[in-house]
């Protein structure tokens, strides 16, 4: 099969990375800024988040209720997110609506933030905060990333705080937007059944004039805490428990065997499910991974409403489990099923222009280039036991890790 | 060349099947009329209990193997409680589809329900209750829903932590035995996959699978409380919910329907994100859906606000709804309808997808309905339509529901017994 990619280069350094899909009858359009919310400071935090609200919220040529309809009317299945390292505009349409929607994607990458838009946002984002804080899950993953990553920029909720929502200025935002969304810290990715010639024509048109800033972004890799803490939130129900290890981030050689091991360990049919949440310990207990640039983590949690002795046997049932994965090589039988897995999914994922320009969005910005789904799947099979067992011989998670404990009680006693 | 059968099997399974030659894999559905409204009065929550433990233990498996059995084909399959139906769906490459039907015919005829795996899922189930309480939006989900549907409709998968102490292994076996077989049956597949072959697999299978006599499809009534009850809990946002009658997919204003929920919470155009969100900064979240129950409707309304805001988020809801049958434009109309046709095409790239339409369509119709049929269905709407639809269905009957630490005027306070587990 003939190489489905065409990439290229605007001479002010946007990149446009292109997947041609000739069987399929739509296509999706994204831009990627390759900055999120560890490129913010404590006083900015929440402000690359923020900006994504705000590139909905007005344009030279469009205000808002403009750009909405714009979408509305090609019928595209559209959204915008941010992470610590990306914001991510993107726009799922019927094949011949790309054009139309590359365009309305490229006009709000040039926000006009008008005054009384941000101000009318703010409200929005505030009350997306509350709603974060009635949520045990996202109180205990902001939790995790405050004092995992205590001294270093993951530390920020990527919605920010409301006391750095609330102070943000109009000025702050449009300052950041000038130093983070230049073309060469951006990429336009396109996947479906496109022309890649009038796509790149296209973005020469729309992107050609924005004016590079020639800064690459300068990011710190953080060191990853160890230690333990407990915060007592008496409205929820659940204790929720979080050990966390370090691991190999979004771009390091070894991400796929750390999904394998992961998922041997905490996925569905795995021993977290047969040994914890089949003996009744928690109703949800997994292995998880978290992804960053230069980074990762591997988060054991679980949840439960026990006493202080369920508690007790249910992180000693994930110790326990953790030691032997660790100890103990995995069977290939275990590996061989997940590989099996993988595969299927690939081929869910394959057939919609969305999963892929999700995927290449990924690859591009983690390891600079996309991989096809064949390619995808020759990682996925080079994994082996072997390759696990390297994987928690260098990221072990029977040693000491930050251990996290959120919920309705102080517990373990005196670690609040 | 794509291609769609729709045939009962002796054994008494409805089969459909969209053959999609060109894709590389295949999603199943088995559909059987036994959801939480066909639960026994004093077992609720069986229904939930039962598609959770009835692959924990076969005559030939042990749960775990069983799941090994699955991973081994790389079978992506998972199951569910409705209100009137349970799913069992699997999503696996052509070449394992035999092995596919095997096993979920293994686990769907000859399960054990081992007692000690049982005592676990109740316990487990006990632990999702008090876990339902930690999230304040699907609990406002699940008060609305039993207010708006009542007795039978309105039950909640997890049934009441009362139920639960009166639940065991046989009520689950019971269960089973009374509301599963190739009858009660509906098995959808799409992708690549040949339709007569999978039906003599599915025969093969499940011939003598219960009675083949189709049964279990009846009806359930909707038992509307019309009522405005505030439930009170510690939180930062209010909930707010609200349901009304609306039409069933099988009426011929269902599509009139459908677009006016387009207008009013299709995309960010819509006439909710735009006047409750972008011109007052209400909320972050608000939308309005539709439910469909075989023979009814119901519309709902939905968003979360912090407290001191509930009133006048409540009353932009309300005037919205009210003022699409007034001032509605052709162009919004046009709009939202663009927008569930772009939709219905763009997902028909996904194979997944596609079984999932059909079984809708098995489910509601009885019978595939054309994809060409239900999108003109859609373009051909207008506002006298809407309007139409919205004069049939006053909305002079609501049912409401808060939740949070404010009680909003108008609303009776619940009694502590009917909150199961909300702070009063």
């Amino acid at each position: 099969m003939s190489d489905p990619y065409t990439l290229h280069t605007l001479d002010n350094g946007l990149r446009i990375v292109i997947e041609t899909m000739p069987g399929v009858n739509s296509a999706a359009a994204g831009f990627l800024a390759r900055t999120g919310a560890r490129d913010e400071t404590r006083e900015l935090a929440g402000v690359s988040h923020f900006l994504e609200h705000m590139c909905f919220k007005g344009t030279s040529k469009r205000d808002w209720h403009e750009i909405s309809v714009a979408f509305d009317d090609l019928g595209s299945m559209y959204n915008a997110f941010t992470s610590a390292d990306r914001t991510f505009y993107f726009g799922w349409v019927p094949q011949n609506q790309i054009s139309a929607q590359i365009e309305i994607l490229a006009d709000m990458m040039r926000p006009a933030i008008p005054e009384e838009e941000f101000a009318m946002e703010k409200k929005v984002i505030l009350e997306e905060i509350a709603m974060s804080k009635d949520s045990l899950e996202h109180v205990a993953f902001e939790f995790v990333l405050e004092k995992v990553f205590e001294g270093h920029a993951l530390r920020w909720p990527v919605l920010g705080y409301d006391d750095t929502v609330g102070n943000l200025t109009r000025d702050q935002l449009h300052a950041y937007f000038e130093s983070r969304y230049a073309p060469d810290n951006m990429i336009l990715i396109v996947a479906g059944n496109v022309d890649p010639a009038q796509i790149i024509g296209q973005a020469e048109q729309l992107c050609g004039s924005w004016k590079p800033s020639g800064e690459l972004r300068k990011r710190v890799t953080p060191s990853i805490n160890k230690g333990s803490a407990s915060q007592v939130v008496s409205r929820f129900n659940q204790q929720v428990i979080a050990m966390n290890f370090p691991a190999p981030g979004g771009s390091d050689p070894m991400h796929d065997s750390a999904e394998a091991a992961t998922a041997i360990l905490g996925g569905s049919n795995s021993r977290f499910y047969w040994n914890i949440v089949q003996t009744g310990l928690s109703p949800h207990a997994g292995a998880y991974r978290l992804d960053f640039d230069d980074c990762g983590l591997t988060i054991l949690s679980a949840q439960t409403d026990a006493d202080d002795d369920g508690l007790n046997k249910l992180v000693d049932a994930m110790r326990k489990e953790a030691h032997a994965i660790c100890t103990e090589k995995v069977r290939d039988e275990e590996v061989q099923r997940v590989k099996n897995k993988r595969r299927t999914t690939l081929a869910v994922e394959g057939e919609s222009p969305y999963h892929r320009l999700v995927q290449i969005m990924d690859d591009v910005d983690y390891r600079g280039a996309p991989r096809t789904v064949a390619q995808r799947l020759e990682s996925v099979e080079a994994v082996s036991a072997d390759s696990i067992a390297e994987f928690y011989e260098k990221y072990p998670i029977d040693t000491d890790g930050f251990f996290i404990s959120v919920g309705p009680r102080e517990w373990p006693a005196g670690s609040n | 060349m794509e291609k769609t059968i729709h045939k009962t099997l002796p054994c008494g399974i409805e089969f459909g099947c969209v053959e999609l030659p060109d894709r590389h894999a295949v999603a199943i559905e088995f559909r059987i009329f036994s959801g939480t409204a066909h639960e026994p009065d004093d077992k609720l929550g069986v229904a939930r209990l039962l598609q959770e433990t009835i692959d924990l233990g076969t005559e030939n498996f042990e749960g775990r193997a069983l799941s090994d059995a699955f991973d081994e084909i790389g079978a992506s399959h998972s199951g569910w409680v409705g209100r009137e139906a349970a799913g069992y769906s699997c999503f696996v490459l052509p070449e394992f589809v035999e092995r596919a039907i095997e096993l979920h015919a293994e686990y769907l005829r000859r399960p054990t329900f081992p007692e000690d795996k049982v005592s676990v899922a109740i316990d487990l189930t006990r632990q999702e209750w008090s876990a339902l309480h930690d999230d304040a939006q699907s609990l406002a989900d699940k008060i609305i829903g039993a207010q708006a549907y009542g007795k039978y409709l309105g039950r909640h998968a997890l049934g009441t932590p009362e139920s639960l102490e009166k639940l065991d292994r046989k009520s689950i076996l019971d269960h089973w035995t009374n509301t599963y077989g190739a009858g009660r049956m509906q098995v959808v597949a799409s992708g690549a996959i040949d339709a007569d072959r999978l039906a003599d697999l599915l025969e093969k299978h499940f011939g003598g699978y219960g009675s083949p006599s189709e049964s279990g499809r009846d009806i359930f009534e909707v038992e509307f409380d019309a009522r405005r009850i505030h439930h009170d809990k510690e939180a930062e946002q209010q909930q707010i919910a609200i349901a009304f009658r609306g039409t069933s997919l099988d009426r011929d204003d269902y599509p009139a329907q459908r677009v006016m929920l387009g207008v009013l919470s299709g995309g960010m155009s819509s006439r909710l994100f735009t006047e409750v969100r972008e011109k007052q900064g209400l909320v972050y979240w608000v939308s309005a859906w539709g439910e469909y129950p075989r023979g009814s409707g119901m519309i709902f309304l939905g968003a979360s606000t912090k407290p001191d805001r509930c009133h006048e988020t409540y009353d932009t809801l309300l005037r919205e709804v009210d003022r699409v049958g007034k001032d509605l434009t052709d162009e919004e109309l046009k709009r939202a309808a663009t927008g569930m046709v772009a939709k219905r095409e763009m997902q028909g790239d996904m194979t997944r997808s596609r079984c999932g339409e059909l079984a809708d369509d098995l489910f509601h119709f009885r019978r595939p309905r054309d994809r060409r049929e239900k999108i003109e269905r859609i373009k051909r709407v207008t506002v006298k339509d809407i309007q139409n639809y919205l004069d049939a269905h006053p909305r002079d009957a609501l049912s409401v529901v808060t939740l949070g630490p404010r009680r909003m005027e108008g609303t009776e306070v619940a009694d502590g017994t009917k909150t199961e587990g909300v702070t009063a």
